[in-house]
């Protein structure tokens, strides 16, 4: 018995080394794995960053006079989106023997960044061709010096994932569009994005973060507004008469950011298919057109706008073009500008009384060719001539760009139509008189008819 | 004194509701256009109020529209075919509006249930109910949801078009009302005709005796 428990506790240690041994060998398995997945710098890298990440690595001077840092801080790219990148992916052109030691004169800083935009495709395709279609990417084409090029949003070095912005602050587009980012982050997204973080839109969220185009062209970022706010056209219905039509022609900002400047803007856009018409390439149709039509100088008057679509239909050789009239807010700051919704404007006399805020400021635009909104002002009584039909026909807001000229109708016809009881009651009234002698010459007749067959009756 | 049973039940009804109707969407209309000049309601009150009555008034319509068709009613609403009767009709009908009436002239037209209407009100009955009506509601409909009828909106030329023919009624009914309200006052007495919209009789006087 002895000799059976001693056995099964020399087999019982035995298995516990085997276990022990196993579980070594794992855990130096799994540790020599995890070791391998830490990125670290190639053969080739680590003899760049020899240089690049030295802190006495001089900046380089360009034509223009500027500094540009050569120093890459081999942490800040070990840690970036692009670790797993060598340096000649990129830097192809580095020259291995004469790098460093060479002079490669260099035109500026902007130069030089236009020269790598197509190197981003290599890898990042798609969000490459998406900005070749922005507003961005056409600026830079018509000769932009200031419209962003890849690595001017993107540090291509010290990259990390583009979806944590931490503070917001450091979001690219603030760069640029300082006074909107500063409207953005006083108004309840921004607000909101401190406070709650990615559950706020943050820039790319509503305007995309490559395929920018001007937000208020074309349908704007409605879209997008309504990818979160999934409720809005339901919870718009049940109090918003006409509901649809409101959000076809009213952008959100213009209730939604109850202390913006409103105004009219008159859309150039096709009759088929309703989409804003955009200037073509080399084509500067609006500039030259609405200077040929505006003979009074100042805004187009109802006759020049008339003129305007006219010269306009005789270029246009894709179908008609018409003018679709929208409210808008005046600015890019002001669309940033937008509240919480108990404050959103929901008093309809905003719009629809005369004399109503957002109507006395009127726009005629139409796309330019690098994507950006051509602006014209028009006169705000075109927007009350019952004349300007023709060119107005898709535009009409119920009290504020009513017709005058009905409403001196409605008032003629009331008082023709009344003249004519007034006038036909007097007369009755005048002829009273003769009315009651022909009466009793009525009556008399009637007597003296019916004593004559009186006595005639007697007499038979 | 005679009685005669001149308007059926589902045209009074239908006239009363048309009435108490139009009143209202004259009044939601003119306080929609012109918040600038008073308060009464609210605009979207107005509005929600105004599309309401619209749909029930519209609904009137085809009850009004579906008694005549199916009835043999019509008749008061056929004109006189041979165009010399009818013209000479016409010319007594105004010769006694526009100068009998003063004299105390009996009206050369005498209503019967079949025969309600002299020349002159065919005429005019016949362009509101089948031309202006139908116009005006149609042009409110597309009104009521610019975005639904957007196809037919744009058919007719775009929502200012719409509007404009929508108002333009607006203004041709406020004074054919006008105008209704003074002519129901020519009756034998002054208030025989709306009597008779209430009761379906109208007293036949043979003369206008008691009305100097």
């Amino acid at each position: 018995m002895t000799l059976i428990l001693s056995r099964y506790v020399r087999l019982c240690r035995l298995a516990v080394l085997a276990l022990a041994a196993l579980l070594l060998m794992l855990t130096a398995l799994l540790g020599q794995a995890a070791h391998a997945e830490e990125p670290a710098l190639g053969k080739e890298d680590l003899a760049c960053q020899k240089c690049h990440d030295s802190a006495t690595i001089k900046p380089k001077m360009t034509q223009a006079g500027e500094s540009l840092s050569l120093h890459i801080s081999s942490s800040a790219f070990l840690a970036s989106r692009h670790s797993e990148t060598s340096c000649t992916d990129c830097h192809e052109n580095a020259d291995g023997k004469d790098h460093g030691k060479v002079e490669v004169p260099m035109k500026s800083r902007r130069d030089y960044r236009l020269s790598y935009q197509d190197t981003c495709t290599t890898c990042h395709k798609k969000n490459v061709a998406d900005y070749k279609d922005s507003v961005h990417a056409h600026l830079v084409k018509a000769g932009s010096d200031k419209a962003p090029t890849c690595s001017d949003c993107h540090n291509v070095h010290t990259q990390i994932n583009v979806k944590i912005v931490q503070p917001i602050a450091n979001v690219p587009c603030a760069n640029c569009h300082e006074e909107i980012f500063k409207a953005y982050s006083g108004d309840v997204h921004g607000l909101e994005r401190v406070a709650k973080g990615k559950s706020a839109p943050l820039c790319a969220d509503c305007h995309s973060s490559h395929k920018i185009q001007a937000a208020s062209l074309g349908e704007g970022i409605k879209d997008n507004c309504f990818a979160c706010h999934k409720d809005a056209v339901a919870k718009h219905e049940v109090w918003l008469p006409n509901s649809g039509r409101h959000f076809e022609a009213i952008s959100c900002p213009v209730c939604h950011a109850p202390d913006a400047q409103r105004r009219v803007n008159l859309r150039l856009v096709d009759s088929a298919g309703r989409k804003q018409i955009k200037e073509v390439l080399g084509v500067p149709q609006f500039e030259r057109l609405t200077l040929a039509a505006n003979t009074s100088g100042g805004s187009l008057n109802e006759k020049e706008l008339s003129s305007f679509l006219k010269e306009f239909n005789v270029e246009q050789t894709a179908g008609k073009a018409i003018l679709r009239g929208r409210l808008e807010v005046r600015s890019g700051v002001q669309a940033h500008q937008l509240s919480v919704k108990e404050k959103a404007i929901k008093d309809c006399r905003i719009c629809h009384e005369v004399g109503a805020t957002p109507f006395q400021s009127v726009v005629l635009t139409m796309a330019g060719e690098d994507g950006r909104p051509l602006r014209h002002g028009v006169e705000k009584e075109v927007l009350t001539s019952l004349t300007a039909m023709g060119s107005l026909r898709g535009f009409y807001t119920i009290g504020s760009s009513r017709i005058k000229l009905l409403d001196y109708l409605l008032v003629l016809v009331l008082l023709g139509v009344l003249c004519v009881p007034v006038a036909h009651y007097t007369v009755h009234r005048m002829f009273k008189p003769r009315r009651e002698q022909r009466l009793a010459e009525l009556a008399r007749s009637a007597s003296v008819a019916a004593n004559t067959s009186a006595k005639n009756d007697n007499k038979v | 004194m005679e009685k005669n049973y001149i308007h059926p039940l589902p045209v009074r009804i239908w006239h009363w509701i048309n009435a108490i109707g139009f009143l209202t969407l004259i009044a939601t209309a003119v306080q929609i256009r012109y918040m600038d000049l008073f308060q009464l309601l609210n605009f979207r009150t107005a509005v929600v109020v105004h599309n309401y009555v619209g749909f029930v008034l519209i609904a009137n319509f085809f009850l009004w529209f579906g008694y005549y068709l199916f009835t043999d009613k019509i008749s008061v609403y056929l004109p006189e075919m041979n165009p010399q009767k009818y013209f000479e009709d016409s010319w007594r009908q105004i010769k006694f509006y526009g100068y009998g009436i003063f004299l105390g002239e009996e009206n050369p037209h005498h209503p019967t249930i079949y025969h309600k209407f002299n020349p002159l009100q065919i005429m005019m009955y016949q362009i509101i109910m089948l031309l202006a009506v139908p116009i005006m509601f149609g042009s409110g409909l597309l009104l009521w949801d610019v975005k639904r009828f957007s196809a037919v909106v744009e058919f007719f030329g775009g929502v200012r078009v719409v509007d404009t023919v929508h108002v333009l009624m607006f203004i041709v009914f406020c004074g054919f009302l006008l105008m209704h309200l003074y002519l129901i006052t020519l009756g034998p007495t002054r208030l025989a005709h709306i009597k008779a919209m209430l009761t379906g009789y109208e007293e036949e006087h043979g003369d206008s005796k008691s009305k100097p």
